[in-house]
């Protein structure tokens, strides 16, 4: 069984939009999270096809740069 | 130099199914505004008289005449819904684009004859100064179709004098003449006083039958010698004197092309007028485009109407700036310039239709740890910072040097601000590129992709470098507008909310009006207003934004006032190392 691909943030903000739950399957370039930080808001995208197994994040927090956003079950 | 241009790297990605399937809303947003452009342009192209009643007369309307005139899938309209005095008509009666005749690109501009038979109306002239700077800027020819029957005379205090008022124009002719720019006129229809100067002052004339031009039309010379009132013996002098200049006009084609010579040349039909001009721009000055290629044109890799899945529509979002570029440069190829420097703007050497073009555009999103380096704050793409600004200093200076046009892609918040900012010197670096800009007299092509906002819509090759920008053209996502509207509304009303608070009066009707004041920003910031008030030359559908490209270059390249040998650049060189 392959490692899980985790999805870090790549900037400091605050997340303000969840598109996927746990079980869900995903696809490269499927929208996950969207963070905003000086007023804009950046799209975060998932990285191969697979399988969420967990979100860490939820609407409201605020993250800084390398925190652990949600990990992948690749296929 | 055809190992460094004939295959540049690649760039761009085909979109992933996410990016289709998340694109889909936003493609029907931009199309949505996209379609209310049309509805607008439509009603342009519908005002006045109807084309049935024109051809009844035995005229073409001023679009038909365009469309015999200019060669197919060449036609690129500008200033379709310029009306900045908001005149009634929703036009200033001109029409005007880049097209080509007879294979050469020239600046072409019409009087609307289904309205009020191409009368002069507030801000035509503005217009028509908009279209002489655009010939003289790519030292492309100036081609007429006259059919002016003079001033609107209930409306001409708004227009008739001034600096940059209706006589304007004739000198821009002269100016043109001088550089060595022609200038040339088919004349249709009656044309008296402003008519007969727009017509007398092109290089050469080309009448149709039933034209006249004159100092004085029918109108005045009938009612000239005023005696202070009217009565019925002077109302019957002029019902007289108008059925003679009815009849026998002043400066028909009996005067001016068997008396004065004025006319190079009559035509009994109206397709011979542009048969005419046909037969001439065959003879004006143009490369072929071989002398000036880099490499055989081709079309970009991906498809124009991915534009529309990555180009977000809502401002805040953040798109990758690399894959619009993909989707209208010549095989999506590219030679970066200084790509680990000045992360937010990105700057480049590529190709349109075979000719090599300066490329520089706002990047958006974060910009990665330790940017901008002299603050302890983040950067975001969009602004400016000082690594971006000076990058596009060297690149524009070198674009120059080389004699590369540069075609410029805006989407810009402003510039970095705040104390730390002023210590990196970014007012200077800022008025810098400003200079730099202007110093190259290059000509040059602004896409305002979205935002045009703060200082930094001045320095990103737009409308303000007058002698620079050839013109600019806007999307459907295009905003302009000094800050943002609830910024403005903040900066506005802050104070006054302290004190209404502090006086414990209710904060409702401050409230409103910051309410006001982001909704107006809102409205005279979208495309259409930037369209009609000229802040944009044009609103181009996202698909066709090319096709603008490449008139631009092909302009440029056509007969440019100064050449670099391609062997003798510099900048590829400095990309390359």
């Amino acid at each position: 069984m392959s490692k899980d691909v985790l999805l870090s943030a790549p900037m400091m903000g605050k997340v303000i939009q969840i598109d996927v739950n746990p079980g869900d399957r995903v696809e490269e370039e499927d929208e996950a999270i969207v963070i905003e930080a000086m007023k804009m808001e950046t799209p975060i995208y998932i990285p191969c096809d697979g399988t969420i197994s967990k979100v860490n994040v939820k609407v409201g927090d605020t993250v800084e740069e390398d925190d652990l956003l949600l990990s992948i079950a690749p296929e | 130099m055809r190992p460094y241009f004939e295959k540049m790297p690649e760039f761009g990605k085909a979109l992933k199914k996410g990016q289709i399937k998340r694109g889909e809303e936003n493609a029907l947003d931009l199309k949505a505004v996209e379609t209310e452009i049309d509805a607008a342009v439509d009603v342009i192209k519908n005002a006045g008289f109807s084309e049935e009643k024109i051809n009844a007369r035995g005229q073409m309307t001023v679009w038909q005449r365009l469309d015999y005139l200019v060669d197919k899938g060449t036609w690129s309209p500008l200033h379709l819904l310029y009306n900045p005095a908001d005149n009634s008509e929703g036009t200033t009666n001109v029409i005007d684009g880049l097209g080509k005749i007879s294979g050469r690109w020239a600046v072409i501009i019409g009087f609307d004859n289904k309205v009020m038979a191409g009368a002069w109306l507030a801000g035509q002239a503005e217009n028509i100064l908009r279209v002489t700077d655009l010939a003289k800027r790519l030292n492309i020819p100036l081609v007429w179709l006259v059919n002016c029957s003079g001033a609107k005379l209930t409306e001409q205090e708004q227009f008739y004098a001034n600096r940059r008022g209706a006589g304007a124009p004739f000198y821009r002719h002269a100016e043109l003449n001088q550089l060595g720019i022609p200038v040339l006129a088919g004349i249709y229809g009656t044309n008296p006083a402003g008519g007969g100067y727009q017509s007398i002052s092109p290089t050469i004339l080309f009448a149709h039958k039933n034209c006249n031009i004159a100092v004085g039309g029918a109108g005045i010379v009938s009612g000239m010698a005023p005696k202070g009132r009217f009565d019925t013996a002077s109302a019957e002098q002029i019902i007289e004197n108008t059925r003679h200049f009815k009849s026998h006009p002043p400066g028909s084609v009996a005067t001016h092309y068997d008396g004065t010579g004025f006319f190079r040349h009559v035509y009994e039909e109206e397709e011979g007028v542009l048969d005419g001009l046909k037969e001439y721009m065959k003879g004006i000055p143009a490369y072929d485009p071989t002398f000036f290629r880099v490499a055989e044109p081709a079309q970009p890799q991906f498809d124009a109407e991915d534009l529309y899945k990555l180009l977000p529509i809502d401002q805040k979002k953040v798109y990758g700036f690399e894959e619009i570029l993909a989707r209208l440069v010549d095989n999506s190829e590219c030679m970066e310039f200084r790509p680990d420097y000045g992360p937010e703007v990105y700057t480049g050497l590529c190709k349109v239709d075979g000719f090599l073009v300066g490329i520089i555009g706002n990047r958006q999103g974060y910009l990665g740890k330790g940017y901008p380096e002299y603050a302890d704050y983040p950067g975001m793409g969009g602004k400016l910072y000082r690594q971006g600004m000076i990058k596009m200093n060297e690149f524009v200076t070198l674009a120059g040097r080389d004699r590369i046009p540069l075609i410029w892609f805006q989407d810009t918040s402003g510039i970095d601000v705040g104390d730390i900012a002023e210590k990196a010197e970014l007012l200077g670096i800022g008025q810098s590129l400003v200079y730099s800009i202007q110093q190259t007299d290059l000509p040059q092509m602004m896409v305002l992709l979205r935002k045009g906002s703060a200082a930094a819509h001045y320095l990103l090759g737009g409308p303000q470098g007058n002698d620079t920008n050839a013109f600019s053209i806007g999307t459907a996502a295009s905003e302009v507008y000094v800050m943002h509207g609830e910024t403005a509304a903040v900066a506005m009303y802050s104070r006054r909310l302290v004190k209404e608070k502090d006086a414990g009066r209710p904060l409702e009707p401050i409230i409103e009006k910051m309410n006001k004041i982001a909704e107006d920003y809102k409205t005279f910031s979208r495309p259409k207003y930037c369209a009609e008030v000229g802040y944009v030359d044009e609103i181009v559908k996202l698909s066709d934004i090319r096709k603008y490209m490449v008139a631009f270059t092909g302009s440029a390249y056509q007969n440019p006032t100064s050449i670099c040998p391609q062997h003798q650049m510099i900048l590829p060189r400095i990309i390359k190392g």
